[in-house]
């Protein structure tokens, strides 16, 4: 007997976008259902409508057999229905309990005054039951990032969800924590809650669903039991067509020492050492991964190398050129490229259009500027062409850049930062919220550096991509290179798997001479 | 795609101006004998009369002159602020770049000697380099060492307004006057006037040209594509390589050498001398002016028109109805407040937003009295 049953739901915006069209999405009750589909397939609308945070154009939903109108949030708790959302929304001062019950505190007593006690005790208590081990009395930014999302669930079940709604939860975990968090669930279920799991990573949609819906261009393209198929049959459904999730990799074809990094330090503005004593040599014709739970120094070594912030020590020598006192353009100018992690901040102008966003790195040259002139004509030739080699949907080059998907921008991005033609390239977390289609272009064209004898510096948070892409793996941990791993297939690394990374990742282990 | 967002434009900028001069009306019915009259006054008062009663005659002139003479000012001071705007950095002041440009372009006109080729462009030039250095300060604290740039430019309205009053006073004013004010500048150093019987001078041309200047400026220069791009998103241009600081810091003395412009402009063509006070406060009615145009060059153009017009109309109306000048300014700020307003309309809706995202925040924090 199904739980909920969504029939033909269609939500058409104000401005036309059909988010879904004809939905029909069913759960079971107990089951884990997994729904996947690309930024932009419809997934996240489905969802808000089932939270109440968006009503449906047309369509019924059924919890147990009966017709519900969900007009709210308030309405879907209410029914038991709860969402732990992709950006946690807890309080960070306050503390793991004061979060858990905030907006229904229990109350002592004729004085009406939070019963703290009891709520640290209500905290323990539901996190003993489900097994979601939390500090009641710590504030949640002391807490890591596995124990934040577990304050989320806790929220949700203190507030008498019965089925969850789990939006992406492992975008931000490490392995282990991916782990712990998919120990959590089953045992959720166990105890007779239903969960219905949003995720962009195939291989979890096979470890943890029963079933699995996939979603493209607003409409269901089919509901499978996950077992009866392969990720290459989702991503097919995905996608619309075949996707290679394993990257073709010719052998590698290493050269010398392109980019060398020599005890590099940097300390923050609030006197905190971020990197620290970081040595590394990026090698001609390979991709070199980073890995490492994010904030330990990853952002920080990308920004430093490409000049947007100043090292406090050590050197960088790009082809035996010293850039570490360069500014961005001094860096670029030494053949360095960035892809930049923080796409919206650095990467992209929304408010410019696409053209005027493509040439930031060489609009001061010729042909665009010549004898002091700038030609907006030479600036759109080169976007026109840009666009069409790199496959950009846009509606025209003088459109903004905000109207384009994030697949998109960050393919004007790379676009922009490949036509440069960089000896090294920093790619930092480049396929992050970016759809299949695109994370495969954007992967492919990192190969292609390698394979052209360019020296690519991978910082990913996706373990996934830095092992299918990176010919060696270097770890950090607080800053500090722990760990540097040769990843070549042909070389032969077997006993390199994400497990064992993650080990390093957390700082349990750490080589103790780095080759 | 372009045209028809200008004619949805269009239309609703009209259609605000309409409910604006409404409320304008509104509020003329209740203080005056004759409203209509009145009002009319406000609407049609810059405009030339044509008369045949007596011949084919025009008459009039003069205010049409006035709207004119003013919109130049206008023009002037919002080319001015849109360039800070565009580079998204914010100026009060434009206030005291002009009166140093008045200065500077007063002692010139005063104390050197010259045909009318060489003075005039003389004095308009140290008019706008010392609004160009008085800007650069401001830019400079700010790009540097991040001081902000709207107490800045406050407080060095005030040096500027003391130091001009003090060398007025103590130097430059003619004792024989029975004001604090200089002698009448020489012919050679006041912008000749084009249209007879009107204060219409060949600043007309300057303005034009400024306006022209400004575009050619933002869109045709890596000097504009940089303001263009340090006001789209600052740490872009500077991951792009843009020295964003010296843009910053260009782009506020820029805005004040068009300042400068502006105090020559009000010394050599509608004064012809120095007085003590020059025109307080006119430094800001360009804020109204960019905010109106989006910081477009040619949109300035036609706010500086309709501003200037708003504001002649209401001084005709002050001058020759029953509405006194305090109820004119009310009515002149309800206008500007709609239109401004609906400018702001869009950050409303962001603001909306923004807040009821808030709002689903607390939704799920549950409440208590849901």
């Amino acid at each position: 007997m199904s739980l909920i049953e969504m029939r033909n739901i269609t939500k058409v915006y104000p401005n036309g976008v059909a988010a879904n069209q004809t939905v029909d999405f069913s759960i079971d009750r107990g089951e884990i259902h997994a729904l996947v589909g690309e930024n932009g397939a419809g997934k996240s609308t489905l969802m808000k409508i089932l939270y109440g945070l968006e009503q449906p154009t047309s369509g019924e939903i059924y919890l147990d057999e009966k017709a519900v109108q969900i007009d709210s949030p308030h309405h879907a708790i209410d029914l038991g229905i709860g969402m732990v959302h992709q950006n946690f929304m807890l309080v960070p001062s306050f503390t793991i309990a004061q979060n858990v019950v905030l907006g229904r505190e229990p109350r002592s007593g004729m004085s009406r005054f939070v019963d703290t006690q009891e709520a640290i005790r209500i905290t323990e208590s539901l996190a003993a039951n489900y097994s979601l081990d939390v500090d009641a009395t710590a504030t949640v930014e002391s807490a890591p990032v596995g124990m934040r999302q577990r304050v989320e669930i806790l929220k949700t079940l203190y507030r008498g969800a019965d089925l969850l709604i789990l939006d992406e939860p492992t975008a931000v975990l490490t392995p282990q924590e991916t782990d712990d968090l998919f120990d959590a669930v089953r045992r959720l279920v166990d105890q007779g809650k239903t969960v219905i799991f949003i995720t962009h990573k195939l291989i979890e949609v096979k470890e943890i669903s029963q079933r699995v819906t996939v979603m493209r261009h607003g409409k269901v393209m089919g509901r499978v039991r996950t077992a009866d198929v392969s990720e290459e049959d989702i991503a097919r459904m995905m996608v619309g067509r075949d996707v290679f999730l394993q990257i073709d990799k010719p052998p590698q074809q290493r050269g010398p020492a392109l980019a060398q990094i020599q005890n590099l330090g940097y300390v923050s503005e609030t006197g905190q050492p971020m990197l620290r004593n970081v040595t590394l040599d990026v090698y001609a014709g390979e991709v070199l991964g980073i890995a490492g739970v994010e904030g330990n120094g990853q952002t920080e070594l990308a920004e430093v190398l490409s000049g947007l912030k100043q090292a406090t020590t050590g050197n960088i020598l790009v082809e035996g050129q010293s850039i570490v006192a360069a500014d961005a353009r001094g860096v670029r100018r030494a053949g360095v490229g960035h892809i930049p992690e923080d796409r919206l901040t650095n990467g992209v102008a929304l408010e410019a259009d696409i053209a005027d966003n493509l040439v930031v790195d060489r609009y001061y040259r010729p042909p665009f500027t010549n004898g002091g002139r700038l030609s907006p004509r030479r600036i759109r030739t080169e976007a026109t062409a840009l666009i069409a080699e790199f496959d950009i949907r846009a509606a025209g080059d003088d459109s903004p850049l905000g109207s384009l998907s994030g697949g998109n921008m960050q393919k004007v991005i790379v676009a922009r930062e490949l036509s440069a033609d960089p000896k090294l390239l920093i790619a930092a977390q480049p396929t992050r919220g970016v759809d299949i289609g695109a994370s495969e272009f954007v992967r492919g064209q990192l190969v292609q550096q390698r394979n052209e004898g360019k020296a690519v510096l991978l910082i990913s948070a996706d373990l996934a991509e830095v092992m299918s892409l990176s010919d060696r793996i270097a770890v950090m941990y607080k800053g500090e290179i722990v760990a540097i791993f040769s990843n070549s297939r042909e070389g032969g690394n077997p006993a390199l798997t994400e497990q064992e990374l993650g080990l390093y990742m957390l700082g349990l282990k750490r080589q103790e001479t780095l080759p | 795609m372009m045209r028809t967002s200008f004619w949805s434009e269009l239309v609703r900028i009209g259609a605000v101006v309409s409910v604006a001069l409404g409320i304008g009306f509104l509020i003329t019915c209740f203080v005056s004998e004759e409203p209509v009259a009145a009002f009319r006054e406000l609407l049609t008062g810059p405009f030339p009369k044509i008369s045949f009663a007596d011949g084919f005659q025009v008459k009039g002139m003069n205010r049409f002159g006035d709207w004119i003479a003013e919109s130049i000012t206008l023009v002037l001071l919002g080319l001015a602020i849109a360039i800070v705007f565009r580079a998204r950095q914010f100026s009060l002041g434009a206030d005291g770049q002009l009166l140093l440009g008045a200065l500077a372009a007063g002692i010139v006109s005063l104390f050197v000697d010259a045909s009318i080729w060489i003075h005039i462009p003389l004095a308009l030039v140290a008019a706008m380099i010392a609004g160009f250095l008085w800007g650069l300060i401001p830019g400079l604290l700010k790009a540097y060492i991040g001081v902000d740039e709207i107490v800045s430019t406050l407080m060095l309205n005030v040096i500027a307004l003391q130091l001009y009053q003090l060398l007025l006073t103590q130097w430059l004013r003619d004792p024989t006057a029975g004001f604090v004010g200089t002698e009448n500048f020489p012919v050679t150093a006041v912008l000749p006037v084009i249209v007879p019987k009107t204060r219409i001078t060949i600043a007309l041309f300057l303005a034009l040209l400024a306006v022209v200047a400004i575009w050619f400026l933002l869109t045709r220069t890596p000097l504009g594509y940089e303001i263009r791009i340090v006001g789209a998103n600052l740490r872009f241009a500077e991951y792009g390589g843009i020295n964003t600081k010296w843009v910053i810091a260009v782009s506020m003395a820029l805005s004040g050498a068009l300042a400068g412009l502006t105090g020559a402009y009000l010394a050599m063509g509608l004064l012809k001398k120095l007085t003590l006070n020059l025109s307080p406060g006119i430094g800001f009615e360009g804020i109204v002016v960019a905010l109106l145009a989006r910081n477009r060059p040619f949109g300035v153009l036609i706010a500086g028109l309709f501003y200037g017009y708003l504001r002649t109309g209401a001084q005709i109306m002050e001058r020759s109805s029953d509405v006194t000048r305090e109820v004119v300014m009310v009515i002149q700020a309800v206008i500007i407040l709609l239109i401004t307003a609906e400018r702001l309309f869009p950050l409303f809706q962001e603001w909306r937003k923004r807040r009821s995202d808030a709002l689903i925040v607390t939704d799920l924090a549950g409440g208590e009295g849901a």
